[in-house]
């Protein structure tokens, strides 16, 4: 052997000793090779597993997806890839991190690549094996602080419920999404009847307190699917979708009522709320969502006008009181 | 970002690409026909340089304004570097589960996965095919062969202009290969481009030079 050559020997000790998953599967998908780290982590020698079909030995891999994979990097003599983010694992490991892991397996990145023979035609192929678990782990306590990040960012920091941006970013989804695929949705406005005098009367914190309560109970009774927002000071927002505007006046009218029939309490103090509502229904004529908030706006203003604690349905004609009206 | 200059191909050079492009499509298409055991057409790929600020409105133009598409990035490297960039109408890759071995509903994760899986051999049977073409008559610029990187997402839904934000690349230039992939009887649309830095491209101009003192 001459000075600085590589030993007989020293591919193949590193190969077995590594860190990394590697193993060779042939055509027939037999194993060719079974290094430590797959032998250690299966509880499966290299002994037992040359020559074995990997799926008997393993039947719970997914047979057509995994054999189309290793077909293409033989036909096309290609790379192929696995990822954890897709796929969490390939063969069912228990991970290193039992304590500080909060994962019951190893998150597995592979890699496939084609294995020559000497005429350079595929034959095999190799598939490389990285343990993604602490990748992972980091990953997804990443993105859980993501989406509680993005879920403050929607809410209204004293109520609770959604606030206005979210509002808008919903309503103009539900409303392409109506545009789009069909079907309809209603909207309602409303508004706390005379709160500067709830403020001025009971002071500030009992107003906090009815805009949270207000919340609450209309929170309480929604579907899963409906939306509720605080648009702005005192003013509300809820999207019903699939609702036609029958439907969303009768629930509307039904909200309006619980909260007249019963004062909310604060400090001991009995504050009577009412709220007045207005409600509009999705058209296809619409040029956008902004003109269905300008709608219930204006049926919310003919509440109003009518004398507070009512609910009205946008009417085209409605818009003529809008306007010749003072601001509300 | 660089402001190198990069001359566009001549004629003689945009031909000779073309023609060489031509046969490794026609093996890729076959290679993909072959593994998918479907009929793949694969149209005549056009191919240009195209300054990468100009890419989005090009993207735009190739795959339709006023549809959504999905991209899937992909590196590699060795005898070229770069991205390849396959893009899917909006149909996707659904339509392919079947012929890649999956099977029920698919879920959220599968769909990636399925179209990690389904850009990952369109990327590599054209750019193998061409590492292929290049390898039989050239030797000049050391042996013909990629590694590709694992490759990811980009963009899921999106308008065509959207995809590529040019403030974000480094490279000027893009090696634009526009091959349309269809398979019969199925309800499928992709698109490949290419991201090379420029060096990229001009030792591509190099292999095309070669080629055509080959011919």
């Amino acid at each position: 052997m001459s000075e600085g050559a590589s030993p007989p020997n020293l591919a193949e000790n590193v190969l077995k000793r590594i860190d990394v998953g590697i193993f060779v599967l042939n055509k027939n998908f037999e194993v060719r090779l079974w290094n430590n780290f797959m032998a250690h982590h299966s509880g499966r020698p290299s002994e037992e597993m040359l020559g074995k079909n990997i799926f008997d030995a393993f039947p719970e891999l997914p047979k057509p997806w995994f054999t189309k994979k290793v077909n293409t990097v033989i036909m096309l003599n290609n790379f192929a890839f696995i990822s954890w983010e897709n796929r969490p694992y390939l063969f069912r490991f228990a991970h290193n991190r039992p304590i500080t892991g909060g994962a019951d397996h190893m998150y597995q990145n592979c890699m496939l690549m084609p294995v020559n023979n000497e005429s350079g035609k595929p034959e095999s192929v190799c598939v490389v094996m990285f343990d993604a678990t602490d990748t992972a782990i980091a990953t997804n306590m990443l993105k859980d602080a993501l989406d509680t990040l993005g879920e403050i960012s929607n809410r209204d920091g004293l109520t609770g419920i959604y606030n206005r941006r979210y509002l808008e970013t919903r309503l103009e989804s539900e409303f392409d999404r109506t545009r789009r695929h069909g079907g309809t949705f209603s909207m309602i406005l409303f508004d706390l009847d005379f709160f500067k005098k709830v403020n001025d009367t009971y002071g500030h914190l009992a107003g906090d307190k009815v805009l949270v309560e207000v919340a609450r109970r209309i929170s309480d009774q929604l579907r899963s699917s409906d939306v509720v927002g605080r648009y702005g000071g005192e003013e509300f927002a809820l999207i019903l979708p699939e609702t036609p505007i029958e439907g969303a006046c009768i629930f509307g009218d039904r909200l309006r009522e619980m909260i007249e029939l019963e004062p909310v309490i604060y400090d001991n103090m009995t504050i009577p709320v009412t709220v007045s509502m207005g409600a509009t229904e999705y058209s296809a004529d619409l040029a956008s969502y902004e003109k269905l908030i300008l709608q219930s706006d204006v049926a919310l203003y003919a509440s109003k006008a009518g004398g507070r604690n009512r609910l009205t349905c946008y009417a085209p004609e409605l818009e003529a009181i809008a306007v010749s009206g003072a601001k509300h | 970002m660089s402001l190198t200059q990069i001359n566009p191909l001549t004629d003689d050079q945009r031909d000779a690409l073309q023609e060489l492009t031509n046969i490794a499509m026609g093996q890729a298409g076959s290679s993909l026909a072959m593994l998918l055991d479907a009929f793949v057409d694969l149209s005549v790929p056009r191919i240009r340089v195209v300054e990468v600020v100009e890419l989005p409105a090009t993207l735009a133009d190739l795959v339709g304004k006023n549809i959504l598409v999905s991209a899937v990035r992909q590196s590699f490297q060795g005898y070229l570097r770069g991205e390849a960039i396959i893009i899917f109408g909006e149909p996707g890759s659904h339509a392919l589960a079947d012929l890649m071995g999956y099977e029920g509903d698919l879920g959220e994760s599968s769909q990636a996965e399925l179209l990690l899986d389904v850009a990952n051999i369109l990327s590599g049977a054209c750019l193998g095919g061409m590492m292929e073409q290049i390898r039989n008559f050239t030797e000049t610029h050391g042996p013909a062969d990629l590694s590709f990187s694992m490759p990811s997402i980009m963009a899921r839904d999106v308008p065509a202009a959207q995809i590529i934000d040019p403030k974000k690349v480094q490279w000027t230039h893009s090696l634009l290969l526009e091959v349309n992939f269809t398979i019969k009887d199925r309800n499928f649309v992709a698109h490949l481009t290419m991201l090379m830095p420029e060096d990229g491209i001009e030792k591509i101009r190099g292999i095309v030079d070669e080629f055509i003192a080959a011919i």
